[in-house]
């Protein structure tokens, strides 16, 4: 579950503060896909990079399962990172000159446990988003699409509770766009949480739940169509 | 697998990213190392050479020769200043504490030896049965020069080796006759084989008789050429040479102010001759290795502030997927430690190849050592770990959103 209580975000640049979040109170719960909307600037990747504890806000309150995030140090803030979080980012982020296998195998570099089959996991990981064929390429040699879907899979490799996802189609084709967001239809069918934040009503269509963003504060939108569209059937 | 373990394979495999700037890192610590090694090589070719000469004359032997030493700075006799004689020999003993043992020495360069149709020129040594042990010369053959020889001023030799080849060849020289000077002498006996002094000099080349022969039947001169003594206490040999040169001053009646008409070598005097110009260039080696390895050190800071701004994506991700300030720093510092023991192994490599060309132009004595090799690495792991730590923690510090954001 993940509670945000009055979350603020003011940025100060050339002593010009800008207030970018204002008050953001939210509460996810475990299992939901969730979509935050926004136009460009409105402080979409700012509260996702809050949420994944890559960032701190201004003021306000972070839990996640029920621990208060700015109660711990950056240590423990890393291990959670690692533990309970999958990073799925625009611009992929993959080690470049490594290959795709070594890029899901990261996070286990930082894990506390290295588990004994780490690579046969991580080549059914790989598999599950259908790169089977891949695992060796290096990343700048795979297609858009191919990489995202290695992010994927690196998000995916410690198992975390949360999938936090940053305009994860931004990058990609229409065909690569379907494929991204089916696998995350199917890993929230097997009962993770999904944050999608994305500027994109089609990509947003995908969640349970659309939340908006509109000048610093967040509006309940309304249940995606599609699911409901796929309750209908 | 540990954390550091895989922190490490990480590091490893991320070497291979930039090879230029590896190589930049390399080169400036491995010409550091190349002087290290060649430094400590030459030092140990050095050392053993001082302990091998100390070892052949022995740490315990005091020469006194004719002399000063105003003009070299180092004692050295002279055979045209006459002032020890066989008397000084016996106040040393009477007056001296700490002697074992000490004998009055007589020699001439180039006297002509013949046997048969044979001839050659060499050292003749006037000497007392003392000499042997004090000079560690006994027979490899036949018998050394007795007491009885000494009071009957006999005419009776031992021949060096390389005598005995001029004049022998293969033959047994024992019982033979050889002119000394056209004066008869009987072969008493070989003495052993002692190679090369640390001056060059053949010490094979040489004949020994009694000193009393030598004065009385060869040259007649009553002044020694050397005093050979050897103490019974090395750790107070100072002593021992303060007291020596306190009754050879009053014997010689030489005034306070007046110089020595004398010098003595020492164990510490061979050294110095030993090190010589050696430590000139074990000085010059010294300091190339020092400024060698501050520089690469500073290279080293500078490349992997570069390195740190280039890969800030990296550093963004890695921090984003869990990794903790101190895995980035051990990340950065382990792998600007691999580079440089990398370059301390190359280093070390090139510098035995430079040892082993000094050595072989007759530069200077060097000896390939595995302490080298050991100096080498750890003084790349400290400078590697020193001058990382800084832009490791630049590194570290970074903020994940802003690393990503770059």
């Amino acid at each position: 579950m993940i509670k945000i209580k009055n979350i603020e975000k003011t940025y100060t640049k050339a002593s010009v503060s800008t207030k970018v979040l204002r008050g953001i109170t939210l509460l996810i719960k475990r299992g939901e896909y969730v979509a935050i909307m926004g136009t460009s600037g409105t402080g979409k990747t700012t509260l996702m990079n809050i949420i994944g504890c890559l960032d701190k806000p201004t003021n306000g309150q972070l839990e996640l399962d029920g621990v208060d995030v700015y109660g711990l140090d950056d240590d423990a803030l890393s291990a959670l990172r690692n533990k309970k979080i999958g990073f799925v980012f625009q611009q992929f982020f993959l080690l470049e000159r490594t290959t795709a296998l070594e890029n899901v195998l990261l996070p286990l570099i930082y894990a506390d446990k290295y588990p004994a089959n780490a690579v046969q996991h991580a080549k059914k990981v790989l598999a599950s988003v259908g790169l089977e064929d891949r695992m060796e390429y290096l990343a700048n040699e795979l297609s858009g699409g191919q990489q995202q879907r290695v992010a994927i899979a690196r998000a995916l490799i410690n198992d975390p509770d949360v999938i936090l996802a940053d305009e994860p189609t931004g990058n990609l084709d229409s065909e690569s766009t379907t494929e991204v967001l089916e696998i995350f239809s199917r890993l929230h069918k097997e009962g993770r949480t999904i944050v999608v934040v994305t500027h994109d009503r089609e990509v947003a269509g995908y969640a349970q739940r659309i939340l908006e963003l509109k000048n610093g504060g967040l509006i309940e939108n309304n249940t995606s169509s599609k699911l409901e569209n796929s309750g209908d059937q | 697998m540990t954390r550091i373990v895989r922190i490490a394979r990480e590091s490893f495999r991320m070497i291979g990213g930039n090879k230029l700037r590896v190589f930049i890192m390399m080169l400036g610590m491995a010409v550091g190392v190349v002087s290290l090694t060649m430094m400590i090589c030459v030092s140990k070719g050095a050392y053993e050479k001082v302990m091998d000469i100390v070892n052949r004359q022995g740490p315990d032997l005091l020469q006194v020769r004719p002399g000063t030493d105003k003009h070299t700075g180092l004692p050295s006799g002279s055979r045209d200043v006459v002032s020890l004689i066989e008397e000084d020999v016996d106040a040393i003993f009477q007056h001296v504490g700490n002697i074992l043992n000490a004998a009055p020495v007589k020699d001439r360069k180039e006297i002509e030896v013949k046997y048969g149709d044979k001839f050659t020129l060499t050292r003749i040594f006037g000497i007392t049965p003392e000499w042997s042990q004090i000079r560690d010369f006994s027979s490899r053959k036949g018998e050394f020069i007795s007491e009885e020889d000494l009071s009957f001023a006999a005419r009776v030799c031992l021949i060096g080796q390389t005598v005995k080849e001029n004049l022998f060849g293969a033959a047994d020289p024992i019982g033979q006759i050889i002119r000394i000077k056209d004066v008869p002498f009987t072969v008493k006996g070989e003495l052993e084989w002692k190679g090369i002094s640390s001056a060059g000099r053949d010490r094979d080349d040489r004949i020994v008789i009694p000193i009393t022969t030598f004065t009385k039947r060869l040259f007649r001169d009553i002044y020694l050429t050397q005093i050979v003594i050897s103490v019974k206490d090395t750790e107070k040999i100072d002593r021992t040479i303060e007291d020596v040169r306190a009754v050879l001053r009053e014997r010689h009646k030489i005034a306070d102010g007046e110089p020595d008409d004398f010098v003595m070598r020492t164990p510490q005097d061979l050294i110095a001759l030993a090190y010589g110009t050696t430590r000139s260039l074990i000085n010059l080696l010294t300091g190339i290795a020092g400024v060698s390895l501050l520089v690469a050190g500073l290279v080293i800071t500078n490349i992997m502030l570069a390195s740190v701004a280039a890969r800030r994506n990296e550093i963004g991700i890695r921090r984003a997927l869990g990794a903790r300030k101190n895995d980035i720093l051990s990340q950065f510092v382990i792998e600007c430690l691999l580079i440089s023991l990398m370059a301390g192994i190359l280093g070390t490599i090139l510098g035995f190849g430079g040892s082993i060309i000094l050595s072989s132009m007759r530069v200077a004595a060097s000896k390939v050592t595995p302490l080298a090799l050991a100096a080498s690495l750890m003084s790349c792991s400290l400078i590697a770990i020193v001058f990382s730590i800084y832009p490791a923690k630049k590194a570290a510090n970074q903020s994940p959103v802003e690393a990503l954001r770059a």
